[in-house]
Order: C-alpha cells, then structure tokens, then sequence
C-alpha cells in the first residue's frame, strides 16, 4: 500500500467551557491517500468539523489539542504547530471549502480580490498576476462570464456561486488536501449536484486528496473512497464505501445506514437512531453507543472496545466482532437497502 | 449618487424649518424678557420693542424671520449692540469646530484603537483595563472632566494653560482631552463589540484558513467590516459634543459659540439663541448626512436610492 499524504495518530481535542471540560475528541485515527476521498460521515456533534478544523489549526481559543497527538504531514507534526507556523499549511497543503456560502465570503472585498489574495501569499504572485490567476479558476470552477464578475461583491451572487467562489479561494494555492465540510448542506438539490460536480472534477485534475464531510450517505456513495464513521469523537468504522455499504459491521453504522433516505418508496420510511449521544463533559466508560444500541453486550457498558479487522481496509470498534460474542447480522432494513443500492449506485471495484 | 443627495438635501431643508419653526414658538414661551435693567421706563422697552419688532404680532415676527433667514440674516443680538448675530456666531463658530473637530479626532481614532486592542485580547487583563476606561468615560460628563484636567494639570502641575484660545495651540489640548473622552469611551465599546462578533463570523474564519497571516486579517477583512457600523456613532458623537462643549468653553473661557450660547439664555436674547440652534441642528444633519455617504462609500452592499 502507498504511503499516506496525511496521518493523524490518537488525536484527542478538548474544549473548556465554563461547565467543565468538553472531551469532544477522543482518540481519533486515520490516513489519507493520495488522490482520495475520504468520507467522514456521523451524527450532529459527533466532532466531524472539529477533526478538520484541528488539522488547520482553526479551532476555536479554548480548545486544546492533548500532548501526544499526532497529525502528520510529511515529515512535520501539526498537533506541535505554534499559531505562526499554521500560515505555511492553511491554503498552501491544506484548505478548506466551508458549509455556508451565504456567510463564508467577505461582504466587503470583491470576489475577484478574494481568490487572489491565497495566490498573492502562497504563490508570490503579483496583483496583476493573481488577478488574471483568479480570472482562470473562476472560469474552472464554472463562474459565467467571469470577467464581468470578477469586481462583484458577495451579495450580487446566488448560493451556489458564491459556494462556486469559495472553492475558488480554497483552490487559489494548490493546496494537496481539500477538507469539505458539508459543502452542498446549505444549498438546493439542483445546485448541490453541480457543486459535487464541480468538486469531483477538480480533485481529479488537480489529484488533491479530499476529506469530505457529511450527513448525507447518498452523496458518500457518490463522491467517497472510503470512508469512516464517527461517533462520540470517535472513529467507531472506517473501511472502503463498499465496505461500508455492503458489509458494514457496527450497530452505530447500521443505524446510519437505515437512516439513510432512498427515493424507493418501498423500503419504507427513515429510521432515526432511537436516544441522544453521549455528554461529552462526561464520556462514558464502555462503548459510547451502548446505550443506545439494541445488540449491546454487557462488556460494551464497560469496556472500550478496540478495532478489529475486518480486512486489510476495513476495520470496526466494537464488541460484536470479538471471537466470544454471539453471532449477529445486520437488521433487515439494512439487507433490503443493500439490494436496491446494488441496482442504485454503479461502482466499480 | 447625485439624485440621493439632492433628496438628503430636501430632507435637510424640511427638517431644518421643523426646527427653525419649534424654536421660534419656544421663545415665546421662554418667561422674562430681555429687558432687565430696572431703570427702563415703559416708553423706553416700547421703543426697543419697536426697533427690534418684537411689537408686531407673533405670526408676522415669525414670517419676518424665514424670510430674513432665506436672506442670511439672523437678526441682530440684544446683548451685544449692533452687532448682527450672524457675524457674532462667524466669529465664534470656527473656534468651536476646531474644537469640536480636534475632540472628535483624538477620541474616535483612540477608541478605535482600544476598541481593537480590546476585542483582540478578549477577557485578559489589558480587556478588562480599558472596559474599566470606558466606563467610566462614560459616566463622567466632560465637564467635571474639564474640572478635573484643569484642576491637576493647569493648577496643580502648571503643566498647560488653563484658559483663553488663539495664543497657543497648547491652549487647546485640556479643552479637546475633556471633551474627546466620551467620543473615545463610545467608540471603544462600540468597536470592541462589533469587533468581536466580526472575529467569530464565517468570513474571518475563512480568511484565516487561507494562512495570510492574522495580522492580514484584521486589517483587511476585520477592521473594514467593523468600521462600517462605527460611522453611525458619527453623528450622535457630534451631538455630544455640541452640548458637551458649551460648559467645556465656559469652563475654560474659550470664546466660542457654546460659550456665547449659554449667557445669551440668561439674557433672553432671542436672536442669538436661535441662530445658535439653527447653526447647532444644521451642523449635526450635515455629519449625519456626510456619514451616510461614507457608508455608502464603504459598504458595498448599501445601496443609494
Ligand atoms: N468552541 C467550543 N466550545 C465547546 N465545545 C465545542 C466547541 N466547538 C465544538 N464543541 C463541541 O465539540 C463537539 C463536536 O462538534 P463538531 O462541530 O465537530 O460536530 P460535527 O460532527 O461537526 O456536527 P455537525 O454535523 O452538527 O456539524 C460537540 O459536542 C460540540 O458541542
Ligand atoms: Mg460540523
């Protein structure tokens, strides 16, 4: 297997508020590839914007990323990086396309302006240069008459041109990794299919490793490589889309996956995950999906349980896959989905 | 652009007759009259009150006086003889907007920088400081101030001079520290506010995810966008210090028009009086005006129309 571009070894972030400490990040592990997509897919809260925004060192001020904790990229570990190194990652080897692009952009410098000023920085580019530099990407990234709009401010433009300039921005250094946190969440069906578009065109020119957040499981099947799931502040199941859709081995990915809406009336309606998640001022001591997960054994209230491998690709945190526990299959809701996602979603390897 | 001017300028015109008209009529109902002297006979105040017109009746006065104001007359003062009220406030006036200018000045550009200092070092030490700064510049009205400054650094200290103008620019500085410490205490709340909401919106995160450096930041994205709401402060800080300044200049017997406005109450000089206020209403709807022009300028999102 190829070396990993990125590498984030137990990674455990913290917030404290004035109600204690947040343990919103607890032991977090996963590489990234060159080229890839990678999907990180999990409930509200359960640290998805977090994970990344500590890899760009953009967490809010009483976050505090535990000693110990690795994030590599290259030779360099960025759970180290004081608040003056982060200008030689952020938009140069990694940038960010964010949720809302109604509030993401600057109200008050022009588009064109805004694209320019990662390529003024990180690429030594004259005004002049990035301008004409900015012009290019604004075409790439499908912006009509780009030259008409280049001095246009925000508020001039709908959503999905605004979220087409924030990818611009994010684009403007050439950076190697692309984080996308719920890019196409705020914004109508149509226009999220051409975002997605947009996105999967220019990681394959560019061969940018993307991680890519979402709620949505739908668009996993369509932009993802693998993917990995989490809960609580924890990875619980990472493996390759297939992997994940079709043989899936935690309850908690069980139950994300019956959540998942299908345009088949007949499988019936959504399933929400009966309970609420853990507080995590007080993380429990078991599996943090214990309680709210139908097949949990005793051991699951009182024990960690570590990753077991599925294969070289796959591999789940729970303690149905210990040689001891008794032998489970997944609901029928998710063997009925499997069938129609067979006939859905084309996918090769 | 012009069309949106032209309109304001409507605006101005209309609301400066509301105000022309509302003094007007108050004086009327001012008790006393200008006449104090006890020794004026009856058949003298009858001639006074003939030359200056004050004997036609109230409606006809007040016509008298648009239609002279249309023509830049504002009358001629009671207190000071034959001198018009005109060119008592064209002597006066530049001497209170040098002030009033120099106190908007040191306090609005001090308050933007403490306002900036303070939201950047949000809830430390040095924030807490200059909370406690602007607190009390606000509480304190400019001219206890005025007293407090004149007291320790006129008397005590002997470091400034305490009265007069047009001798020294030193003469100004206690005069201008007294009146720009409420312009400075506003702003500074002002801007710590907006500064801090500017620093957690999705703009700025953005814009540190592009690694220009947080230096670039605030003075590119953040100060832009918290300066925009800070121009409404503008034309109420003006207000401030119009009032501000008319003990402010007693105090330290500046020879503006603050000063000429209070001692022509006492004396019911009606003239003078009412020029002042015209010229006081005038001045802060120009700011105002002048203000809104500057958002316009400065946020692209603001329309004129
Ligand atoms: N500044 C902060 N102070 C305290 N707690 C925080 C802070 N930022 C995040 N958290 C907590 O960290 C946890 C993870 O939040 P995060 O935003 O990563 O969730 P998420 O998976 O991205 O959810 P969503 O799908 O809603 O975006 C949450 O419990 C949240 O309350
Ligand atoms: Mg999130």
């Amino acid at each position: 297997m190829q070396t990993p571009i990125l590498e984030v070894k137990n990674l455990e972030v913290s917030f404290a508020t004035y109600a204690g400490t947040i343990q919103a990040i607890r032991g977090v592990d996963f590489q990234l590839f060159e080229g890839e997509t990678l999907a990180i897919v999990g409930e509200s809260g359960s640290g998805k914007s977090v994970t990344t925004k500590t890899l760009l060192g953009l967490n809010a001020a009483n976050a505090t990323v535990k000693k110990g904790s690795q994030i590599l990229l290259g030779n360099t570990n960025l759970a180290d990086y004081k608040e003056k190194d982060w200008d030689q990652i952020r938009g140069k080897k990694i940038a960010m396309v964010f949720q809302d692009p109604m509030t993401s952009l600057d109200p008050t410098m022009t588009i064109g302006k805004q694209i320019a000023e990662p390529m003024e920085k990180h690429l030594g580019k004259k005004a002049k240069e990035a301008r004409e530099a900015a012009l290019a990407l604004m075409k790439d990234v499908g912006i009509p008459d780009a030259e008409e709009h280049i001095d246009d401010y925000p508020h001039q433009w709908s959503g999905g041109m605004r979220q087409r300039a924030v990818i611009a921005i994010a684009l403007a250094a050439e950076p190697d990794i692309l984080i996308a946190d719920e890019p196409t969440t705020a914004l109508d069906v149509t226009i999220q299919a051409q975002i997605l578009n947009i996105l999967k065109a220019q990681q394959k020119k560019r061969k940018m490793a993307v991680i890519f957040i979402t709620h949505d499981l739908g668009v996993v099947a369509d932009v993802a490589d693998r993917v990995a799931v989490m809960y609580a502040g924890k990875i619980v199941e990472k493996g390759t889309v297939n992997e994940i859709f079709y043989n899936p081995k935690h309850p908690y990915t069980w139950g994300l996956l019956s959540s998942m809406p299908t345009t088949s009336t007949a499988l019936g309606s959504l399933h929400a995950i009966p309970g609420t998640p853990p507080d995590l001022l007080y993380p429990p001591k078991g599996d943090a999906f214990a309680n709210r997960n139908a097949y949990a054994l005793k051991i699951d209230h009182e024990k960690q349980p570590p990753f077991f491998q599925v294969s070289p690709t796959h591999e789940a945190a729970t303690w149905l896959l210990d040689k001891r526990a008794p032998k489970v299959v997944p609901p029928e809701e998710i063997q009925k989905r499997q069938a129609y996602w067979q006939e859905h979603f084309v996918k090769e390897g | 652009m012009a069309r949106y001017i032209l309109k304001r300028a409507l605006i101005l015109i209309i609301t400066m007759w509301i105000v022309v008209t509302a003094t007007f009529f108050l004086m009327q109902i001012l008790p006393g009259t200008p006449y104090n002297n006890p020794k004026l006979t009856q058949s003298a105040i009858d001639q006074l009150n003939a030359t200056y017109g004050l004997d036609k009746p109230v409606l006809v006065q007040y016509w008298d006086y648009l239609i002279n104001l249309l023509h830049g007359d504002l009358g001629t003062s009671f207190q000071y003889q034959n001198q018009s009220v005109s060119t008592l406030i064209g002597q006066r006036l530049p001497i209170s907007a040098q002030l009033g200018f120099q106190a908007l000045v040191v306090g609005v550009l001090l308050g933007l920088w403490f306002g900036a200092v303070s939201a950047r070092n949000q809830n430390k030490k040095l924030d807490g400081f200059l909370g406690v700064i602007s607190t009390l510049g606000i509480s304190t009205p400019s001219f206890i101030l005025a007293i407090v400054l004149l007291f320790v650094f006129g008397y005590q200290l002997d470091w400034l001079p305490i009265s007069g103008w047009g001798d020294s620019f030193s003469q100004t500085i206690l005069p201008t520290l007294a009146l720009a410490v409420t312009p400075m205490a506003i702003t500074t709340r002002f801007v710590r506010s907006e500064m801090i909401e500017v620093l957690h919106s999705d703009y700025i995160q953005l814009a540190r995810a592009k690694g220009i450096g947080e230096d670039q930041v605030i003075q590119k994205h953040a100060y832009r966008n918290s300066m925009i709401p800070i121009l409404t402060l503008i034309g109420p800080l003006t207000a401030g210090l119009l009032t501000g300044s008319t003990l402010v200049e007693n105090i330290f017997s500046i020879p503006g028009i603050g000063q000429q406005f209070v001692s022509s109450i006492p004396t019911k000089d009606y003239p003078v009086i009412m020029g002042t206020t015209i010229v006081y209403a005038l001045m802060l709807m120009v700011m105002i005006l002048i203000t809104d022009i500057l958002t316009a300028i400065v946020d692209p999102r603001v329309r004129l129309q």
